[in-house]
């Protein structure tokens, strides 16, 4: 018997098979009703017309009849119904086969192009059957399996660890161990072999038809691990495998995933990729997970942890291929999300935005003026597409505060030391965000707030374990949004702060008279006043007098506040709270004459009218009476030159700015506003009380206010005329 | 001594080239036609490998194998199933049945010489 | 298969001819729990053994740790040319630990 004698057998085999293909169509054809057998049939017939061409790799036999093959399957199974049409198409696809095994199987040759036409149209009719796009990959020709070569190269001695466990069925079902591992040594040498009999029963209670072995071998090839993992792929569902690579080809393995495309950013996915995973073993993996998610109600193992705990793959691989996922994701999260800007464009636009909400401003008064409702529509839906124009710019230049805090980092580590203090830093809320410029504005006084901590709060640690405290003492640096603020926290588990000493020292200092009563925590923020200072050594970071007072004025400037919270023996924290922006202010629209003036609303306490009465009397004072209280005020007509008479009425605005209260004179009461605030040129730098200024509507420039500068200089007058 | 291969197709060039290349490895091989033809060739002989179709005419390959399993003497005989891609519901009951391998038709006659190699050594 | 069973004066020699597979693995595994506890040295010889699977290979395993537990001695002798294969392709000769006559043929 020889190939030539099998392919004749082929060829009169196909002919009968076709013969009795015609004969039941048109059996079909007479009476469409026939039992199963008949149509069973002619569905094998294809089938074995099909599967014996792929033997002698006759593909375009394969290729044809494989689509006849999947009506037939679909008639078979009721799917499709016989009619006069499909027996007809069958009939002539029957021919075609017929054809193709004269052309093909028996000359050898190909179908000319009238022919090769008959058939694709043939094949697009049958497609149109099955309901599926004629682009569908035609069929399963006979594919080869080619053994790849092993990327990684060889070294003397250098071996695959395979790890065999097989499962009790294995020999029932006809599987020998002893035939997996012969043909492996077929494909490699077996260096070593070592039987695991350790779950061999004793005779008396074995089960000679069960397996109990299991066998660890040491493997020199050059096949891949697909190709090894093959040779057992009949037992593959029955045993437990563990294949891993040689030492040798670590290296190629992490070389190709540090190479990798970067196509998937999927562990598994990275590790097939680069050839040490097999998606069998991915499958096992992923399958172990789910289960363990089932059993542990939800905590899901990662997988690349799996792989190693199981065994799989090398850890070092694992780290590798994790190492790289995290790029790929970093890669895709920038691609994804980030454009660099020049900082400056940024500011450019910003202020540029602030010039279109003047100007937008200014557009809907006069629309408002002119009285045009349909015009005046119009400006108001501008008016409000521009303030979202706005707030969206403003949000380009917002930054997470951690790199900020990250920055603290090695300033604790280094002022520990210096300390001989033992301090962990502790960060939360890193992805708060705030306006670039108040980040760059706000490290100094952090810096100060965090030593300031390290030094006096946090006690040397022999303390700390006297009192029952850890050694090592934390600090925690925390942000967070607050209506419309970021509020920054900085925080010590230290000693917190001693009422009576500093109420001692304020009172020696002069800051408070001693029948003063004071709240605990107005007595914690006395240490923001000026010169004050409770250390009782001075040290070489902080405690030398320029001390919180300094870091109040800095965030004060920045429109903040900050505040304090202490429990003696607990430690202290310093909340500081800064508007996310410094570019827009809420302010309180005032006029004195024709001139526009504004004060930032957070200072605002309250707006009273100045009585007649007190106008007089304010005439030869600066300060009126309040419920009982001494005011101070300034007349901003006197402090600006304003040169317009004062109008019938006049007003207070009464501000509040670091515990001290003062009252403007104003004449008009204009109501809030909220602006974009343009800074004073250098020129105007000396300029006292007057902190930036702004455009109205109207087009008239109005000055926003320096709240804490006029504060101090009224208290300041106030005092000296007192004298 | 050559090891005994029963194959079951109803394609006798099937049947003739997986033949011409086992014999070329060193396998004896006997042939069956049908399900009902490889009982008949069950009659006690030593036979150490089978391969069957599924579809076959009298006799299909699920019957044929859950008979054969019920011999004792092949009932630990390791049976190939010949399977199509479309037929995995066919391959599973062909595992359930007892016969563990398979090769996918339309195969190649050293894609069936590597499956073989694997369960028996000639 | 068959096994010729000779007991003489507490020693016991088992002589197995043919397949030593699956298919015989109940009968081998009987006629062992049958012979060991009663003798102090089994000997038992694969001369005649024409075949030897995995299920078989298991069987000895067995045989010679029943004989470890019992304390008495379980012996291969005259490993026929089949077994010898399977026993040198399982590299099992050192957990049998008898001596493994290669034929000079080979």
């Amino acid at each position: 018997m020889s190939m030539d004698q099998a392919l004749q057998t082929y060829i009169e085999e196909g002919r009968s098979l076709l013969e009795e293909m015609e004969d039941i169509l048109l059996q079909l054809e007479n009476e469409p009703l026939q039992d199963d057998d008949t149509v069973n049939a002619l569905f094998r017939a294809a089938h074995t017309i099909k599967g014996s061409a792929g033997l002698f790799g006759l593909d375009a036999i394969v290729s044809f009849t494989h689509v006849v093959e999947n009506v037939l399957d679909k008639l078979r199974d009721g799917e499709l119904a016989v009619n006069g049409d499909l027996v007809e198409l069958l009939l002539k696809c029957r021919d075609h086969i017929a054809l193709l095994i004269s052309v093909v199987a028996e000359s050898g040759e190909l179908l000319d192009a009238e022919q090769e036409r008959t058939g694709e149209a043939l094949l697009a009719a049958l497609r149109g059957l099955l309901g599926v796009a004629p682009m569908e990959p035609a069929s399963p020709t006979v594919r080869d399996t080619p053994v790849e070569a092993s990327g990684g190269g060889m070294m003397e001695g250098d071996c695959w660890n395979i790890s065999l466990k097989f499962g009790r069925d294995v020999l029932r079902n006809g599987m020998d161990p002893l035939s997996f591992i012969r043909y492996l040594s077929t494909i490699g040498d077996i260096v070593s072999l070592a039987t695991d009999d350790s779950e061999l029963p004793d005779l008396a209670q074995l089960d000679p038809e069960s397996c109990y072995l299991g066998f660890m071998i040491e493997f020199k090839s050059e096949a891949d691990k697909k190709t090894i993992e093959d040779v057992f792929e009949f037992v593959r569902e029955d045993c437990t495998l563990r294949i891993l690579p040689p030492p040798s080809h670590l290296a190629a393995y992490i070389e190709r995933i540090e190479h990798a495309s970067g196509n998937t950013d999927m562990i598994g996915q990275l590790l097939i990729e680069a050839g040490i995973l097999t998606s069998h073993e991915l499958e096992e993996t992923l399958a172990a997970q789910e289960k363990l998610v089932a059993q542990e109600s939800g905590a899901r193992v990662p997988v690349g942890e799996l792989l190693v705990k199981e065994g799989v793959v090398q850890k070092e691989v694992v780290d590798v291929a994790l190492e790289k996922q995290r790029q790929i994701r970093d890669h895709k999260a920038q691609e994804a999300k980030f454009i660099r800007v020049n900082a400056e464009k940024l500011d450019e636009l910003i202020n540029l935005v602030g010039e279109l909400v003047i100007a937008g401003a200014s557009a809907s008064l006069l629309a408002k003026r002119s009285g045009d409702l349909v015009m005046h529509e119009a400006t108001s839906v501008m008016s409000r597409l521009v303030e979202e124009i706005r707030d969206g710019a403003l949000k380009l230049r917002m930054v997470e505060i951690g790199e900020t805090f990250n920055r603290f980092q090695r300033v604790v580590r280094d002022v520990s030391k210096e300390l001989g203090k033992d301090i962990g830093l502790e960060i939360s809320g890193a992805e708060t965000e705030l306006d670039k410029t108040v980040v760059e504005k706000i490290g100094d006084p952090l810096m100060h707030l965090v030593r300031n901590s390290m030094d006096h709060g946090i006690e040397p640690g022999e303390v700390r374990t006297a009192t029952g405290k850890p050694a090592r003492g934390t600090l925690r640096l925390n942000a967070y949004h607050d209506s419309g603020s970021i509020v920054i926290e900085v925080a010590d588990d230290g000693g917190g702060l001693k009422k009576e000493r500093i109420l001692k020292k304020a009172i020696e200092r002069g800051i408070v008279s001693p029948g003063q009563t004071l709240s605990d925590h107005e007595i914690f923020n006395l240490i923001f006043e000026a010169g004050f200072s409770t250390a009782d050594q001075v040290t070489n970071l902080s405690g030398r007098g320029v001390g919180m007072d300094v870091v109040r004025r800095n965030i004060q400037a920045l429109r903040g506040t900050v505040d304090i919270d202490s429990e003696e023996g607990l430690g202290t924290t310093v909340r500081i709270r800064l508007p996310l922006t410094l570019a827009i202010i809420d302010g309180f629209l005032v006029g004195v004459g024709k001139s526009a003036f504004v004060v930032p609303l957070d200072m605002v306490l309250e707006c009273v009218e100045l009585s007649e009465a007190d106008r007089k009397a304010a005439d030869m004072r600066n300060y009126v009476n309040l419920r009982g209280e001494v005011l101070p005020f300034i007349r901003l007509r006197d402090q600006f030159e304003v040169n317009e008479p004062a109008g019938k009425r006049e007003n207070i605005v009464v501000v509040q700015y670091g515990g001290l209260k003062a009252g403007f004179v104003v004449d008009e009461l204009m109501g809030e506003f909220q602006t974009v605030i343009k800074p004073l040129g250098s020129i105007f730098r000396q300029l006292k009380g007057i902190s930036g200024s702004t455009i109205l509507g109207t087009g008239e420039v109005a000055l926003i206010l320096d709240v804490p500068a006029l504060v101090q200089l009224s208290v300041a007058s106030e005092s000296s005329m007192a004298e | 001594m050559a090891k005994t291969i029963l194959i079951v197709d109803d394609s006798a060039s099937l049947r003739q080239v997986v033949s011409i290349a086992l014999k070329g490895a060193g396998f004896d091989i006997i042939e069956a036609c049908d399900g009902k033809d490889a009982l008949s060739k069950l009659n006690g002989q030593k036979i150490h490998l089978i391969i069957s179709d599924v579809n076959m005419p009298n006799m299909d390959g699920i019957t044929f194998v859950t008979e054969a399993k019920k011999l004792p003497a092949y009932k630990f005989t390791p049976i190939i199933m010949l399977t199509t891609e479309s037929q995995e519901a066919k391959k599973q009951a062909g595992q359930a049945a007892g016969a563990k391998a398979w090769v996918v038709k339309p195969f190649q006659p050293a894609q069936m010489l590597g499956a073989v190699s694997k369960l028996i050594m000639p | 298969m068959q096994i010729n069973v000779r007991r003489e004066n507490g020693a016991c020699r088992l002589e197995i001819e043919g397949e030593l597979t699956i298919y015989h693995g109940p009968e081998f595994r009987s006629c062992l729990l049958e012979n060991l506890p009663g003798c102090d040295e089994t000997e038992i010889s694969l001369a005649g053994v024409t075949e030897l699977d995995t299920a078989g290979c298991q069987l000895l395993l067995a045989a010679k740790r029943e004989g470890l537990r019992l304390g008495k001695q379980v012996r291969f002798v005259s490993h026929s040319l089949s077994a010898l294969e399977v026993i040198e392709q399982f590299q099992m000769a050192a957990q049998l630990g008898d001596p493994l006559v290669i034929p000079a043929q080979r």
